[in-house]
């Protein structure tokens, strides 16, 4: 009666279908110079991988205690926003500028986590809810020029925009090595620490854990918190990387890193997967992206094309569980036969 | 063995909705004694249980911990005096290891870090001392019912606590594993450890417990000592032997066997083996009577029946036509079902009589133009007020703010409204009060003299044996005895549903 683990068997389930994909790309799109599989490719494929899986570890986190935060796009143009102005019209030091953004990050996150742990706000519409105004409160304090109309604020000081590039070898980008050390710690937290198994409990039943003396409303307030310093740090790398922002940074991201985790095998029902499932994900999204550029797909196509993945993913999982469920019911059954 | 007092609740009072559960009920549990509760369902046995261990505040009384009055007001003041309950209801976590199940909340650390040498050696030690059939490591997800169940005794006993709540710890064990559970029982009485066994399976009580208290009707009946726990004596104070000798604790019962067969059931067997091969069958204006206890499969039986729930083998015929169980087809076919949870299964809380009535007669209901004729679905809610007097008489009325008497026959009334074979209820007159329940009985006695045939499960004895023509008793998912043309006594049917033979009357 030996079986493989249930954890295991959807890591290689997601690796595959990476491997799967990165096979079926380098067919169709080709291989070598200027084409899918080449290392300058491939780096840019982990490059753009990374900023959702840094967010990813965040929203890994909260999706495990069966929740959502559908406004990570808008805080990234918040803190944006927040760093641009700093920027533009003070005279602080950089590093300033950047820990300022990380709090405006910290802060939105524990307002989300306010409104949905404490308030008990269902957290699809709180963090919908926040999504809208964490969009207003940039357009608000958007940078605009003399008449008024909001304009791209470049951000090009060279203490800054080093960290949008590689470091100092090539393709080491600064991006990738923050992705990885964050993932790791990511992970360490999620496997390692009484947080870690708290967030898994909560999202696997709420009840259970209040019982076992965890704080359910604690846990979940410190999942969205995550996710809000999370956001500022994709934040901090992606206007470096733009060398600029402008308040509609960000707009439709919100969608990135919560696909990454379900692909990645984070069930949104909660209490399953991990921060390496998410990153997995995150490969799988970003290896899409540049495979159906190389295709010369139209770009609207893109679209339905991770649509369709992302209701292919939630469906197997969901007869995959449904299967498993059922295995452990039949067994169960055996057993009281004997 | 047994000593001092550990657990005394004294004078317990609770009521739900201004209905008594609790009335002045005495418990008390000394160190080192394996205690057992007992009482038919409905008793009070949960809710003293939730009292206990802070789940549910007490409307007046006292409990007292090593003499001392304590007040209980969360699960975690139970656990801080050493207070372990294992629930019915699991609540581990799938995703973790058995380990990190055993310490939730308090695992060992390390520094930061959960130090899972240490929490898995500890494990082990506690699997290696009570010899459970698992390891530290495994993830529960990958687990059988039966060894979750042992995970949660084991959280118990990682507590090193004082006393011990077992809330039918047996019902989901294998032989083996309830063998298992018995022995470690033992072993925590000779530790000192005090348990609270509660079960509906007499043989364990009568195993295991030093001693035993039941509880009748939310009142304390007796408390026995072992030398008294004797299965004929614990049911008839179970049942209660004033009620035993007074009208409807024994009936006679008379089947017509010229009435052609109406629902034939042959082999129904459950794809999680809640209930294999059941076959019987119900003649036209026949009631059938479905007894036993809470979890013997009864309800699941009559969903499959009906075809909420799909059954994995087994055939259903009407009137010697094979049928496709599904609810819209059993509804085509003359089939009505009352559920058992009346609130959230049986009707549409916000919706009115006429609302309600009309919603699984759509199809009878008259087209006017494009839409659903107003006059005929109010003329038709009318009907039913006026044949089986759903009070207020007001077809516009919210079903969910009447009582639970006319809810049920707002429930009953929208399947008189149809042509009726075959009628089933599930708990048809639970939380209803007394009068109430008269009325649906005779409701049922009606259609069944206008040759409908009707499946009544009940876990109330006294109706069992009030409506039944024939009674079935199932056990663990079987049938285990039929009452046809004898007289029977709730005695009769609760020892069939116990598994107990009924050798010392």
């Amino acid at each position: 009666m030996k079986r493989m683990n249930q954890t295991t068997m959807r890591r290689l389930i997601s690796i595959g279908m990476l491997l799967i994909l990165v096979a079926l790309f380098a067919g169709l799109a080709g291989t070598g110079e200027g084409k899918f599989f080449n290392e300058t490719n491939l780096i840019e494929i982990v490059r753009n991988a990374s900023i959702p899986a840094i967010i990813g570890v965040g929203i890994t986190y909260v999706i495990i205690t069966a929740g959502i935060d559908l406004s990570t796009g808008s805080m990234l143009a918040l803190v944006g926003m927040v760093m641009a102005n700093i920027y533009v019209y003070t005279l602080l030091p950089i590093p300033v500028m950047i820990l300022a953004g990380l709090l405006v990050g910290l802060a939105c996150g524990l307002v989300n986590g306010f409104i949905v742990a404490k308030l008990n706000v269902p957290e699809f519409i709180g963090t919908l809810a926040t999504m809208l105004i964490f969009r207003g409160l940039t357009y608000i304090i958007a940078v605009k020029n003399d008449i008024g109309a909001i304009e791209s604020v470049r951000m090009n000081h060279s203490q800054y925009a080093f960290l949008g590039s590689d470091f100092w070898y090539y393709g080491l980008y600064y991006v990738i090595v923050a992705m990885v050390v964050i993932v790791a710690i990511g992970q360490i937290v999620l496997k390692y620490t009484r947080f870690g198994t708290n967030l898994y409990s909560v999202g696997a039943s709420k009840k259970a854990a209040t019982l076992s003396g965890i704080d359910v409303m604690k846990t979940r307030l410190i999942a969205y918190a995550i996710t809000g310093v999370t956001v500022a740090i994709g934040a901090i790398f992606m206007t470096a990387k733009l060398q600029s922002t402008t308040a509609n940074l960000g707009t439709d991201f919100e969608f990135d890193p919560i696909a990454a985790a379900v692909v990645g095998g984070v069930a949104l029902s909660g209490g399953s997967g991990d921060v390496i499932g998410t990153l997995i994900g995150a490969l799988f999204m970003a290896t899409l992206d540049n495979g159906v550029k190389m295709l010369d797909m139209n770009a609207s196509y893109q679209y339905i094309v991770k649509g369709a993945i992302i209701i292919a993913v939630v469906i197997f999982d969901a007869l995959y569980k449904k299967r498993i469920d059922r295995r452990a019911k039949e067994e169960g059954a055996k057993e009281g036969l004997e | 063995m047994a000593g001092n007092t550990i657990l005394e609740a004294k004078n317990i009072y609770k009521s739900f909705s201004g209905v008594p559960v609790l009335q002045d009920v005495h418990f008390e549990v000394k160190a080192g004694e394996v205690h057992a509760l007992m009482g038919e369902n409905g008793a009070g046995k949960s809710t003293l249980i939730k009292i206990i261990t802070g789940v549910y505040a007490k409307d007046d009384g006292q409990i007292y911990w090593e003499g001392k009055p304590v007040e209980i007001n969360t699960y975690q003041d139970c656990q801080k005096l050493g207070v372990a309950c294992i629930y019915q209801e699991l609540s581990v976590i799938p995703p973790l290891t058995v380990a990190q199940n055993v310490f939730l909340g308090r695992e060992p650390r390390k520094g930061p870090f959960i130090d899972y040498a240490k929490m898995n050696k500890m494990t082990q030690e506690l699997i290696d001392k009570y010899q459970f059939p698992l390891k530290p490591t495994t993830v529960v997800d990958n687990l059988g019912i039966g060894q979750r169940q042992l995970i949660e005794i084991l959280k118990g006993l990682s507590q090193n606590s004082k006393l011990l709540i077992m809330d039918e710890p047996t019902a989901s064990l294998s032989g083996q594993e309830a063998e298992m559970l018995f022995k470690i029982i033992q072993t925590l009485r000779s530790e000192g450890v005090s348990i609270i066994y509660i079960s509906h399976r007499l043989e364990e009580v009568y195993m295991l417990s030093d001693r035993l208290t039941i509880l009748r009707d939310g009142k304390n009946a007796a408390v026995l000592e072992k030398e008294d726990i004797i299965p004929a004596k614990v049911i008839e104070t179970m049942i209660g032997k004033v009620v035993d000798e007074s009208a409807g604790s024994k009936k006679m019962l008379h089947s017509n066997d010229e009435a052609e067969v109406r629902l034939d059931v042959k082999g129904l067997t459950d794809k999680t083996d809640r209930y294999r091969n059941i076959s019987f069958q119900v003649r036209k204006g026949e009631i059938l009577g479905l007894g036993g206890l809470i979890g013997a499969g009864r309800t699941e039986v009559v969903r499959a029946i009906y075809g909420v729930d799909k059954a994995a083998s087994g055939e259903v015929y009407l009137d010697g036509k094979k049928l496709d169980p599904s609810p819209k087809n059993s509804i085509h076919e003359g089939i009505g079902f009352v559920p058992e949870d009346r609130r959230n299964q049986g009707f549409i809380p916000l919706l009115s009589t006429t609302k309600n009535v009309a919603l699984t007669n759509y199809d009878i209901v008259k087209i006017q133009g494009t839409s659903i004729s107003d006059a005929d679905e109010l003329a038709m809610s009318k009907r039913a007020i006026e044949a089986i007097d759903i009070r207020p008489a007001d077809p516009n009325k919210e079903v969910g703010v009447m009582s639970g008497g006319n809810q049920q026959k707002v429930v009953l009334g929208k399947w008189l409204m149809r042509d009726l074979k075959l009628l089933i209820v599930d708990e048809p007159t639970a939380g209803i009060d007394v009068g109430a329940k008269d009325e649906i009985y005779s409701i049922l006695e009606n259609l069944a003299k206008d040759g409908v045939a009707v499946i009544v499960v009940t876990s109330d004895l006294q109706e069992l044996l009030r409506v039944s023509h024939r009674i079935l008793v199932m056990r663990k998912g079987d049938i285990v005895k039929e009452f046809k043309n004898v007289e029977v006594t709730q005695s009769m049917v609760l020892s069939a549903g116990q598994g107990v033979e009924e050798e010392a009357k």
